[in-house]
């Protein structure tokens, strides 16, 4: 126990393995119900987090630290801050409920399923607490693995083609952050005189940043590629339409809940705190990026004939939001982008569930076949209004603080573009409320919809702590505020006021 | 007798520190040896003494190896030959090398009717030739450690005598063999006539101190003698031989080449590279365009052995191919080697990781492969994890290996490689080898749809040998092990690379 308590997070890293590795002993029948047992014990000491985390205290807490491989300065080294917590949390929240929803979709190499969704867990996990890049990164790839194999082996038809897609996509950016990841050792070597790839460390390495293609811009980009296709950001979202269209639902709940986060976090954590001249020269850029994909993911969303495939641009319109939020580069826009990652991470798996639940019944997402579901499964159509209400940003849901805050944020950065990525919501309600009508409202004229059945108890128990989250973040978003403000407020000192200085000194001369 | 009295005559005799240096090399020899009279000795079958004569020897060589390494430097034969820590490195990594070749082998000679026991002979004097290719500090001696090593795989390539690719292998590979040794040895004659030595470390002294030794007859000699390994390495466009020669031969000698052959023609590459004085600031040396030229080559040599790979759905010419692509990652490290902290060490580690991952892969290969060297190509793979979990299991740890995904050794040696030449300033070189291996993920990946993702259409149910299943399951533990726990990997190699 004591043990457990000065390695909290080391626990919760590697305790998901552990299980899943033990988990391989026992017969494949029971392996579901092991993992739900093991998910809900994670989600437990997860907790332990919540109550131990001081916001007033030291940046990083429940930190760890152990020489790895020293010859490149990289040490096994970990803590978590206000940031890092609640997506610590909602990993560990939406675990036990993909286990629990895949109960009955997964029949094939059962035992495979769920090691690998626990393998997948650590690797989450892990990049969340990372506080050394080198570490960071090892979690990153390692966590594609479990992923590639969930989509390409439990996925729809055209399974190996998304699987590959996404993973030669995170690839291709992850592997020049290795390389920037390096550099930033290699510089640390000249000017404090040892390499090293912790994070602090790497915060008081000074690079040449006064240009668009200066070291510290080059290093930057190679940062912003690798989150950009993890966010995904326009124009580098494809690979997300595909592989969320494909994935079983567990892989779209995860990869929309957590893994696009991932992104998002990669930004707070590394590329603005260490390039912060870089991320106020390439501000603009990012802005009109984050804008285009709210409108273009909006609209894009709307013509969808899938239902599966519409929540999956939803998603690259949400995560513009976040974008915007986190490049206005003041407290509020970036409390409101973290604020509406946990958003994103509770709706979106609550429509991908529902979409999944739809398919277990009738084995199509076509918008097209269902209509007046409502009085065949009413309980369902509750359910899915209030994920709906809450993914268009209705007010006393969680999605309204989020894109409130972030708007407001962007409006001191740039109004313009504010206006412009203002108009998203509005396209968001239209695709959203629409899809709701067809599938929902309406004549029950397809024979098939007839026999539906309303939700299980299982699936009721799946939904349920998702639709209380919904209500609790709407309604008193100060709770989670309280955790994380202290955090932001330092991010923001470290690099909207750090970048804004040098790039108004430099104006100077 | 004149000529008698000017041998020295402690020169003829060895002290106890020098047997003991020698003793690995004892060792292979007295197997080999003693594997040839047991070969023909009536009444013992000889494909079991054989083999088991093959494996003790290698195991003692590998026990007497392993002292050496933490050992000092003890020169041998009048600094001809030398056995430091790098030697060592190098003879435990070729003595596992020929081990585990020979665990793959027992099983599949036998499904293909090819029981002969020359077979293993060869394969030690092969391993032999490979471990005086890293110790030797003369150029005469490395050509006929270079020669000892190749004939014997000129004749293992063949071994297939019936099969008409493995016949084609063995000429291609004996022809263009030939034509490399002989470039080498052109080039050895030309420094040698410049310089007045054999000795690499002593051509590096004279040219360092009397700089007008560097007469256009050494810059010719030195160039040959990189275009001679360049060949030995495959390193593109001296890669022509390569595909042909890895598809025709034997399973198992396709993967003791990729792994024996190239690190043994690296070990010698990295010696007579550092003696002709690259990165050593000899004005007017080979030095200067040495470093653009090699670049041009590993940046040529990455690309197309990734792209060709893309396109091949035989897996012993992928596999080859990929190993084109890996010779491209190690020039890097070679390009970097100089100017960097580490040294040569990343290439010693990234050649001890690919050894480790490529031997696993080819010994599942060779558990595949049907008679005449069938099954390999990729729909034979089709569902093979459903009948074989844990074979596809190891199969997958090491393809992501190759392709650099952590935790597994090909990530941690590759971006050690990577690393190093960061700091030697060679950024913009290594982002592009980086964006090469984005390619090489994809088609290792696709062996590993084919494996898990596909239907279940590939090979029936097929027994694993329990010799084979041994050694996969060793170098999954070691591939894992690595790529988790790299710092001691790392120490070793820094150790080895510091004396030389």
């Amino acid at each position: 126990m004591e043990w457990l308590n000065t390695h909290l997070l080391t626990a919760l890293t590697f305790l998901p393995l552990a299980w899943a590795v033990a988990g391989m002993a026992i017969p494949g029948r029971f392996s579901k119900h092991w993992t739900l047992a093991g998910s809900l014990l994670l989600f437990a000491v997860s907790l332990k987090l919540y109550y131990g985390f001081d916001p007033h205290g030291a940046e990083f807490q429940f930190a760890e630290s152990v020489e790895w491989i020293p010859g490149l300065g990289v040490n096994y080294l970990i803590g978590m801050d206000g940031i890092s917590l609640w997506l610590i949390l909602l990993t560990t929240f939406l675990m036990p409920i993909v286990v629990l929803s895949s109960y009955n979709g997964v029949e094939d190499r059962e035992k495979e399923y769920y090691t690998l969704l626990m393998a997948l867990q650590t690797g989450m996990i892990g990049a969340f607490v990372s506080l050394d890049s080198f570490l960071f990164y090892v979690f990153w790839e390692a966590m594609l693995i479990p992923m590639y194999f969930l989509i390409g082996i439990w996925g729809g038809k055209d399974r190996i083609y998304a699987t590959m897609k996404f993973f030669i996509f995170t690839m291709v950016g992850s592997l020049l952050m290795l390389v920037a990841i390096f550099f930033l050792a290699y510089q640390h070597k000249m000017q404090f005189g040892s390499f090293s790839t912790a994070l602090v460390e790497l915060y008081k390495v000074r690079l040449d940043g006064s240009g668009f293609l200066s070291t510290q811009s080059l290093l930057f980009l190679a940062f912003a590629l690798a989150f950009a296709i993890k966010v995904p950001l326009f124009p580098l979202h494809t690979w997300l339409p595909d592989a969320h269209v494909q994935a079983p639902t567990a892989g779209s709940v995860i990869l929309a809940g957590v893994l696009l986060k991932m992104g998002g976090y990669g930004f707070i954590r590394f590329a603005f705190p260490l390039f912060p001249q870089a991320v106020v020269l390439y501000q603009p850029t990012f802005l009109v990026l984050g804008s285009v994909a709210i409108v273009y993911g909006a609209w894009v969303a709307m013509v969808q004939p899938d239902m599966k495939k519409l929540v999956a641009y939803s998603s690259v319109s949400h995560m513009g939001y976040v974008i915007i939020g986190l490049f206005s580069l003041n407290a509020i826009g970036s409390t409101g982008a973290v604020y509406q990652m946990l958003n994103h991470g509770i709706s979106t798996p609550a429509l991908f569930l529902m979409v999944g639940m739809l398919y277990e019944r009738r084995h199509t997402k076509e918008i097209k076949e269902y209509g007046g579901i409502t009085k065949v499964m009413p309980l369902f159509a509750v359910a899915f209004m209030i994920a709906t209400l809450s993914s268009v940003a209705l007010p006393g849901t969680n999605g309204f603080i989020g894109e409130f805050l972030i708007l407001l944020g962007a409006w001191k950065a740039n109004p313009g573009l504010t206006v412009l990525a203002a108009t998203g919501v509005i396209f968001g309600a239209v695709y959203m409320l629409w899809m709701i009508q067809r599938v929902m409202f309406g004549p029950l004229t397809n024979e098939a919809n007839k026999k539906l059945k309303d939700l299980s108890l299982r699936e009721i128990v799946v939904l349920a702590p998702l639709m209380v989250a919904i209500f609790w973040m709407g309604v008193a978003p100060n709770f989670f505020f309280r955790k994380m403000e202290t955090s932001i407020t330092r991010l923001v000192d470290r690099t909207a006021k750090a970048g804004a200085v040098a790039v108004a000194l430099k104006g100077e001369r | 007798m004149e000529a008698l009295k000017i041998v020295d005559p402690s020169l003829l005799g060895l002290t106890s520190e020098q047997y003991s240096s020698l003793g690995p090399y004892l060792w292979v020899v007295g197997g080999s040896l003693l594997a040839m009279i047991f070969a023909v000795v009536p009444f013992i079958p000889a494909r079991i003494s054989v083999v088991c004569i093959a494996i003790a020897s290698l195991i003692g060589a590998v026990v007497s190896a392993a002292h050496q390494i933490t050992a000092d430097r003890t020169d041998l034969f009048a600094g001809m030959m030398v056995s430091d820590g790098y030697s060592a490195f190098f003879n435990i990594l070729f003595l596992a090398t020929a081990a585990l070749s020979i665990l793959a082998s027992v099983r599949y000679l036998e499904k293909q009717k090819l029981e002969y026991p020359e077979y293993y002979v060869l394969m030690l004097f092969s391993t032999f030739g490979m471990m005086l290719m890293a110790s030797t500090l003369d150029l005469i001696s490395i050509f006929i450690a270079l020669e000892i090593m190749s004939l014997s795989a000129y004749v293992l390539v063949g071994f297939r005598r019936n099969d008409r690719r493995s016949n084609e292998a063995a000429m291609k590979y004996f022809i263009l063999g030939a034509a490399a040794s002989a470039i080498l040895l052109y080039g050895t004659a030309l420094l040698y006539g410049s310089t007045g030595s054999f000795l690499i470390t002593d051509i590096l002294a004279r040219v360092t101190t009397k700089p007008e030794l560097m007469t256009p007859a050494y810059h010719l000699g030195g160039w040959l003698v990189i275009v001679g390994f360049l060949f030995k390495v495959a390193a593109v466009p001296f890669h022509m031989w390569m595909p042909d020669v890895y598809e025709g031969a034997p399973t198992p000698i396709t993967g003791f080449m990729t792994t024996g052959i190239k690190a043994a023609s690296f070990a010698a590459f990295v010696r007579v590279f550092i003696s002709l004085g690259y990165g050593k600031d000899i004005e007017a040396a080979i030095g200067g365009r040495l470093h653009d030229v090699l670049w041009v080559i590993a940046l040529i040599t990455m690309f197309f052995g990734n792209v060709i790979a893309l396109t091949q759905t035989n897996l012993k010419r992928m596999l080859a191919y990929s190993s084109i692509a890996n010779t491209g990652y190690l020039l890097v490290g070679m390009i970097a080697a100089p100017h960097s902290e580490a040294g040569y060490a990343p290439i010693l580690m990234y050649l001890a990781t690919y050894t480790v991952m490529n031997l696993g892969a080819f010994s599942i290969l060779s558990v595949l492969s049907g008679k005449g060297d069938t099954n390999l190509n990729l729909h034979d793979l089709s569902g093979l994890a459903r009948r074989h979990p844990w074979l596809s299991f190891a199969f997958a740890v090491f393809l992501f290996s190759m392709a650099g995904i952590p935790p597994t050794a090909g990530f941690a040696s590759k971006y050690y490689l990577f690393y190093s030449a960061i700091q030697a300033g060679e950024i913009w070189l290594v982002v592009l080898a980086v964006l090469c291996s984005v390619i090489g993920v994809y088609y290792y990946l696709r062996v590993i749809v084919y494996m898990y993702m596909r239907e279940n259409e590939g090979l029936e149910k097929f027994a694993v040998p329990a010799l084979a299943a041994f050694s996969i399951a060793m170098m999954v533990a070691m591939t894992l092990q690595i790529g988790i726990l790299p710092s001691k990997m790392i120490a070793v190699t820094k150790k080895v690379v510091a004396k030389l």
